[in-house]
């Protein structure tokens, strides 16, 4: 834990792109960010005074020890949930005021999520798993869910798999048929927590490249949290945590 | 999102089988128990086709050994019709309505065979006495004496199967029993063609009767007389102890005990009315087993999928599009269930089963189809309301 509080976070190994911290078009920003877990037994801060701000076309990885807050960070920018107190915007615009409706719309429609543990739905196949955003898109009719899913799943390279189920898959293409899931609605955003947590590192190399890939090729936002430091490396921007607070 | 509901429960066949079976299930007893109150329902509101209110029954015992001259048992009957408060007085068989006393034949015209058919014996003022409702024809009178066959009066039941559409007054029929003996008083002449009666209880159907004119034969051999007493309205216990001690007074060993018709079919009702009454809790028993077996089933695939729930949720599905989804499920299993249950159904009408109309099972059908949907909207209800409630960023947690 100290070692990664030691840690200099100004690595940036990707010049290539602009420097997020300048002239950036924010997309998420969270202010003044409190979230406190109300238990009969206990309160458990699981974050404080939080203010960070996603460009678009970032790229960005949060690191902290297990506990610190880093699920409970990503579950408010991807509007999954309420800060105790704060503000979010999306787009320049405050949330508070969305109906549960118009929050649904916007998750749908802005942000991709990819978890840890997949969370594939395991009756359905790969194709109809990527088809489950499409479904609560209004308007969207069987055949463009059906291509658009066809479609992600050619970009994660598992165009020869639409048919099976997740439970004959591997760890490494499951993820890579939940992040074809993350991708089918064509989102802004994409919120990933710990992705890599569950495989091994060649399986994690190549989640994390595709998920470069698609950052520097299609220029999504991508807000990553990982425990592996070399990944973290790879991104524009690292921001640490440790005990639901910012800490760099 | 119907062929996302369909490829759901198509994959989750096995668990869904299970359900579509209690839901089978619980519709076969629930159109089983429908037809049964149906049918019972039907037949209560049914007419009675004669008036059992103010009419006694009195069963007229001749001491022990003694005798009962047709003479004496005319003079009974003259003195108790002459009481005043009485109206009519008729003389008929034991099996009078609503009493555990049937007589039952089987009756034959021209090849055409009755179903089983009440027989009665009755006098001329039997129609007046019970108010039999006319059709065709007249009831018994004295000019029948000279008759060379046994005048008869038939219910509209059994004057269709005898004789359909073809005339019927006037026809002889016999005993559809083979072998029974011909002999005149065992050919039935129809003077008179009365509406169907339902005598047996207020919850059966009407069955086919025939009234066989009481021929002014001896009576001396008869143990008891069973007579029938129209009495005015009011009527009550006064004119009960009037008329046996009028019973007494003509013959000191007669005795009479006088029966209130309107009781009996209380009681007969009350008897009859058990086995529905059980049938119908057992039923509701088993359909609340049912129900709370899906209620459960239910609750238990909401809380085995909160992860696919939140997953919904985070995809951008609102509490409402969770709810519908589960609902709807649901909607999908139970008609699967319901269909399974009608293909047995109809069954019933198709082979013409229990020989009830197919309206009735048609009938049936509808309430069980109905009440299935009804149980399954109520034990969906709430575990879809949970799940649209569900947190979607507690129900991702990982650990
Ligand atoms: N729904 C909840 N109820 C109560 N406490 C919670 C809940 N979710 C998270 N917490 C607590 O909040 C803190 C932060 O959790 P989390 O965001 O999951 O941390 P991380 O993802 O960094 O491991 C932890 O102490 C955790 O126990
Ligand atoms: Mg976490």
């Amino acid at each position: 834990m100290e070692n990664l509080l030691a840690t200099p976070t100004q690595s940036r190994p990707q010049p290539l792109l602009t420097s997020p911290a300048a002239g950036g078009t924010p997309v998420l920003q969270l202010t003044n960010i409190e979230k406190v877990y109300q238990t009969s037994t206990i309160e458990t801060v699981a974050l404080n005074r939080v203010n960070l701000t996603i460009n678009r076309g970032e790229f960005v990885s949060i690191m902290g020890p297990s506990g610190c807050g880093k699920s409970t960070l990503l579950s408010l920018m991807g509007l999954l949930d309420e800060p105790t107190s704060g503000t979010i915007a999306v787009d320049g615009r405050l949330v508070t005021s969305y109906s549960d409706r118009e929050l649904a719309g916007l998750r749908n429609l802005k942000i991709g999520f990819v978890f840890q543990s997949y969370h594939l739905i395991n009756d359905l196949s790969v194709v109809d798993n990527v088809e489950v955003p499409l479904l609560y898109r209004p308007g969207m009719g069987g055949k463009e869910r059906r291509q658009r899913a066809l479609a992600a799943l050619d970009k994660v390279g598992l165009g020869a798999r639409t048919g099976h189920f997740p439970g004959q898959l591997s760890g490494g293409q499951r993820q890579r048929v939940a992040i074809a899931r993350a991708l089918a609605g064509g989102p802004e955003i994409i919120l990933a927590d710990e992705p890599t947590g569950n495989l091994d590192s060649v399986m994690g190399e190549e989640i994390m490249d595709l998920l470069l890939g698609l950052n520097r090729q299609d220029g999504v936002t991508i807000v990553m949290v990982t425990h592996d430091e070399q990944q973290a490396l790879k991104t524009q921007r690292v921001v640490r945590f440790f005990d639901g607070s910012q800490v760099g | 999102m119907l062929r996302h509901l369909f490829t759901l429960i198509w994959n989750r066949k096995r668990a869904n089988l299970l359900l579509i079976s209690e839901v089978f299930f619980s519709f076969v007893v629930l159109f089983g128990v429908s037809a049964v109150l149906i049918t019972t329902a039907k037949n209560y509101l049914a007419p009675h086709g004669f008036d059992y209110e103010q009419v006694w029954r009195l069963e007229v015992r001749a001491g022990q050994g003694l005798e009962m001259p047709r003479a004496e048992l005319d003079d009974v009957l003259r003195q108790v019709k002459a009481l005043p408060g009485v109206q009519t007085v008729a003389l008929t068989s034991g099996n009078m309505p609503f009493i555990f006393n049937t007589n039952n034949s089987i009756f034959r015209y021209k090849g055409k065979e009755s179903p089983t058919t009440n027989v009665y014996d009755a006098d001329d003022h039997y129609a007046a006495a019970m108010q039999l409702q006319l059709r065709e024809g007249r009831w018994f009178a004295p000019t029948d004496d000279g008759s060379n066959h046994r005048p008869v009066v038939i219910s509209q039941d059994l004057r269709e199967s005898l004789f359909g559409d073809a005339p019927a007054l006037g026809k002889v029929f016999t005993y559809g029993v083979p072998g029974a003996e011909i002999k005149p008083e065992n050919e039935f002449l129809v003077t008179g063609v009365v509406e169907n009666v339902r005598m047996s209880s207020d919850f059966n159907a009407a069955e086919p009767a025939v009234w066989l004119r009481l021929l002014p034969y001896d009576t001396t051999h008869w143990e008891t007389a069973n007579v029938l007493v129209r009495v005015a309205p009011g009527q009550g216990g006064e004119l009960q102890e009037k008329i046996a001690r009028t019973v007494a007074g003509v013959t000191r060993q007669w005795t009479t005990e006088v029966r209130v018709m309107n009781d009996d079919r209380l009681s007969k009702r009350r008897y009859t009315l058990v086995p529905v009454v059980g049938l119908s809790i057992m039923g509701l028993f088993l359909i609340v087993n049912v129900a709370l077996g899906l209620f459960g089933v239910l609750w238990y695939n909401i809380s085995q999928r909160r992860a696919e729930i939140g997953l919904r949720r985070a995809m951008g599905a609102t509490g409402a599009s969770i709810s519908r989804q589960f609902l709807g499920e649901m909607l999908v299993v139970t008609t699967l269930g319901v269909l399974g249950g009608v293909l047995l159904a109809v069954q019933f009408p198709l082979l013409g089963a229990f020989d009830l109309p197919a309206q009735r099972y048609l009938l049936a059908i509808a309430a069980a189809t109905v009440a299935v949907y009804v149980i399954t909207a109520l034990c969906a209800w709430q575990p879809s309301r949970l799940a649209a409630a569900i947190q979607p960023a507690m129900a991702l947690r990982e650990e």
